[in-house]
């Protein structure tokens, strides 16, 4: 995505072209950039996101969740149960609406398999992302008692985004990365890029089996 | 520097060169266009460039996708003409001319050094504005000046307009309502971009961008920091404010957004005689109330003569209305004194500021009001930044779009904190400090940064 958004940049935005990236984006399909057939193939072998284990610091801070409750960041995470966690915001019509999607595939499929994890979604836009923003947001993606939202003071969201190295300078640059984590103490998978919820239910599938 | 295709670079550094995109072409019929964005190819049946994606979208996609773009702006908005593109900025009556005065010379001045820039090649910057690129239309400036009642602008502007279309309004200052502006521009579907205005009417439109919701939100920033105060919050807070359109409707946000909360709110209106009624809405005051006054500097001159020798226990004041005269606060209501603060304080405000202090200084422009003043520089940067990114592609919905994304991305040479807007908002600054006076008189805030 940072790769079009780029390119877009230097050709003044054409708004054509990043509408059909918008939509594109907002129904989860994965572009090809490809002018021949071979090329789509060569592509399509190759993985379309990063993936990478990490440590983050993570600094603890008070946020809101979408029930108004004021809560510890790090309390919420390190409750013992796996974590995947997202960076997004309400009115955002780019990424976000991918990586939601994505947590809510994975929702249900964690659902099935009667496994339990924690869902996280952190606002990037929290001024204007009020609890009750959030909560209605929450709804409208059908999130379930383990998928929770939060928000807070911005430099409490800036200090989360920094911390998960997902802070961009601003939140339209923002990118598709999406984090898991077993429990408390061990580390983070990061997966980035162009994420299929398959992809990463498989991704979370080699977490837990560790 | 860049991979080439058939020898042309297919990332462009000269941005001027996405011209070369929106060239004429056969009109895309819905098949054709489903084509494109399927299978890259383009309505004469070449492949387009490599740099366009495939997407592999469904019959409904492509309808959406059909459906989203058909809403768009086909043709140039009004306001371009050939060689020149036309703004318009708006006074409306009653303001302070100072303050008018000085908002049009700053956006003369701006434009002047804009369209300058354009034609200068020498290398030599004259100010901030002369780095961003250039675009090849020289910007006009017109100054709508309503008169009478408001009820009376809307035909006024239509008449304006008519003789004379612009391509947005830019800036504009009211003392009392703007609401008749709003609904004329929203009719039009002309963009206007950040009037400086105490009230914006509650109904949101898509065409108007406001620096904040002026005196409802400092309403909502005193019920938060009074419900967050629970317990040590005062029993009765008594709200006085004059009998017009943002005084109204500021007591009306604060009587809302108090809704079922324990503390008593009791409302005063001053009439014509503000000195007097002052007095009188001020008698029983006792040191354990809060008064909140929402007044401007005039009405709050009177308040030293009417203050009673009992200090409340707090007395808010308007940041927005008061406008950085604080000069009645007597020494006995100093420290009791507390502002509700819609700007930035102490050095980051000062950082914010210096490019347009520095800007006034060359060009010899006074500085009448510094938050108001900011307001109307930013405006002028933010919109030669949005004219270098939509180049020729002059339609109002896209300068919509575009001032969404960019508005957070550049430089923040205002007074607030932090301005930024996305879909659907409209509204760039969110919150408020509570302040108070510090020894050395200056302002300091008494609270984090409040978001209702």
């Amino acid at each position: 995505m940072s790769y079009f958004n780029q390119t877009l940049d230097l050709t003044g935005r054409w708004l054509a072209l990043s509408t059909i990236i918008f939509i594109a984006a907002f129904f989860g399909v994965r572009p090809v950039l490809a002018e021949e057939p071979m090329a789509v193939e060569q592509k399509a072998e190759e993985p379309a996101f990063t993936r990478v284990t990490s440590s983050y610091k993570v600094p603890d801070v008070a946020m809101l969740r979408q029930d108004g409750k004021k809560v510890s960041f790090l309390k919420e995470l390190d409750d013992g149960r796996p974590v995947i966690l997202t960076f997004v915001f309400v009115s955002c019509s780019a990424i976000c609406p991918m990586l939601t999607h994505i947590m809510s595939k994975v929702q249900t499929k964690l659902d099935k398999d009667n496994q339990k994890a924690h869902l996280m979604s952190v606002s990037i836009d929290p001024e204007s992302d009020t609890p009750a923003k959030l909560l209605e947001y929450a709804k409208k993606h059908g999130a379930g008692p383990d998928w929770d939202f939060y928000t807070g003071t911005r430099e409490a969201s800036l200090a989360l985004q920094k911390a998960f190295n997902t802070y961009r300078g601003d939140k339209m640059n923002h990118t598709s990365v999406i984090l898991m984590r077993s429990k408390p103490g061990q580390p983070w998978l990061r997966v980035e890029g162009f994420l299929s919820p398959d992809a990463v239910i498989e991704e979370y599938g080699t977490l837990s089996r560790k | 520097m860049f991979a080439t295709e058939e020898n042309r670079p297919i990332a462009l550094l000269d941005s001027r060169a996405a011209k070369n995109v929106t060239r004429a072409h056969t009109p895309y019929t819905n098949e054709s266009l489903a084509k494109a964005i399927r299978e890259g190819v383009n309505v004469s049946g070449k492949p387009m460039s490599p740099l366009m994606p495939h997407y592999a979208l469904s019959d409904d996609e492509i309808k959406a996708v059909t459906a989203y773009l058909q809403q768009l702006s086909a043709e140039v908005s009004p306001g371009v003409g050939k060689d020149t593109l036309r703004f318009a900025t708006i006074v409306t009556p009653g303001v302070d001319s100072k303050k008018s005065e000085v908002m049009v010379n700053m956006m003369r001045t701006a434009f002047t050094q804009r369209n300058a820039s354009q034609e200068s090649y020498s290398g030599r910057m004259r100010s901030p504005l002369d780095l961003i690129p250039k675009t090849l239309r020289n910007w006009e400036l017109t100054v709508w000046e309503l008169q009478d009642a408001p009820k009376t602008w809307g035909k006024q502007l239509t008449e304006k307009y008519q003789s004379e279309p612009v391509f947005a309004v830019v800036s504009g200052i009211s003392n009392t309502t703007w609401a008749p502006v709003h609904s004329f521009c929203e009719q039009e579907k002309l963009p206007c971009l950040f009037p400086s205005v105490a009230l914006p009417p509650a109904e949101t439109g898509y065409y108007q961008l406001y620096y904040s919701r002026g005196v409802a939100l400092e309403a909502e920033v005193l019920a938060k920091s009074l419900r967050n105060q629970d317990k040590t919050a005062p029993r009765r807070l008594v709200q006085i404010y004059k009998d017009d359109e943002v005084s109204r409707g500021a007591a009306k946000a604060l009587t809302d957004a108090l809704q079922g909360s324990e503390i008593k709110l009791e409302n005063r209106v001053l009439g014509e005689k503000a000195a007097t009624d002052l007095k009188a809405a001020l008698k029983d005051i006792s040191s354990k109330d809060a008064v909140m006054l929402w007044l401007r500097p005039n009405d709050l001159t009177a308040v030293n003569k009417a203050a009673p020798k009992q200090v409340p226990a707090v007395a808010y004041l308007s940041g927005f209305l008061a406008a950085e005269d604080y000069s009645f606060v007597s020494k006995a209501w100093k420290p009791n004194v507390r502002v509700i603060y819609p700007y930035e304080l102490g050095i980051k405000r000062q950082k914010n500021e210096i490019t347009m202090k520095d800007w006034l200084k060359t060009w010899r422009l006074p500085l009448v009001d510094e938050a108001f003043q900011s307001e109307v520089f930013f405006n002028v940067m933010f919109l030669t930044e949005l004219s270098s990114q939509m180049l020729d592609n002059l339609f109002r919905d896209h300068m919509i779009e575009r001032a969404e994304d960019m508005l957070s991305l550049g430089s923040n040479v205002s007074a607030y904190p932090y301005l930024s807007l996305s879909r659907g908002q409209r509204f760039a600054s969110k919150g408020a400090f509570i302040a108070r006076f510090a020894a050395d008189g200056k302002l300091i805030a008494d609270s984090e940064w409040l978001v209702p």
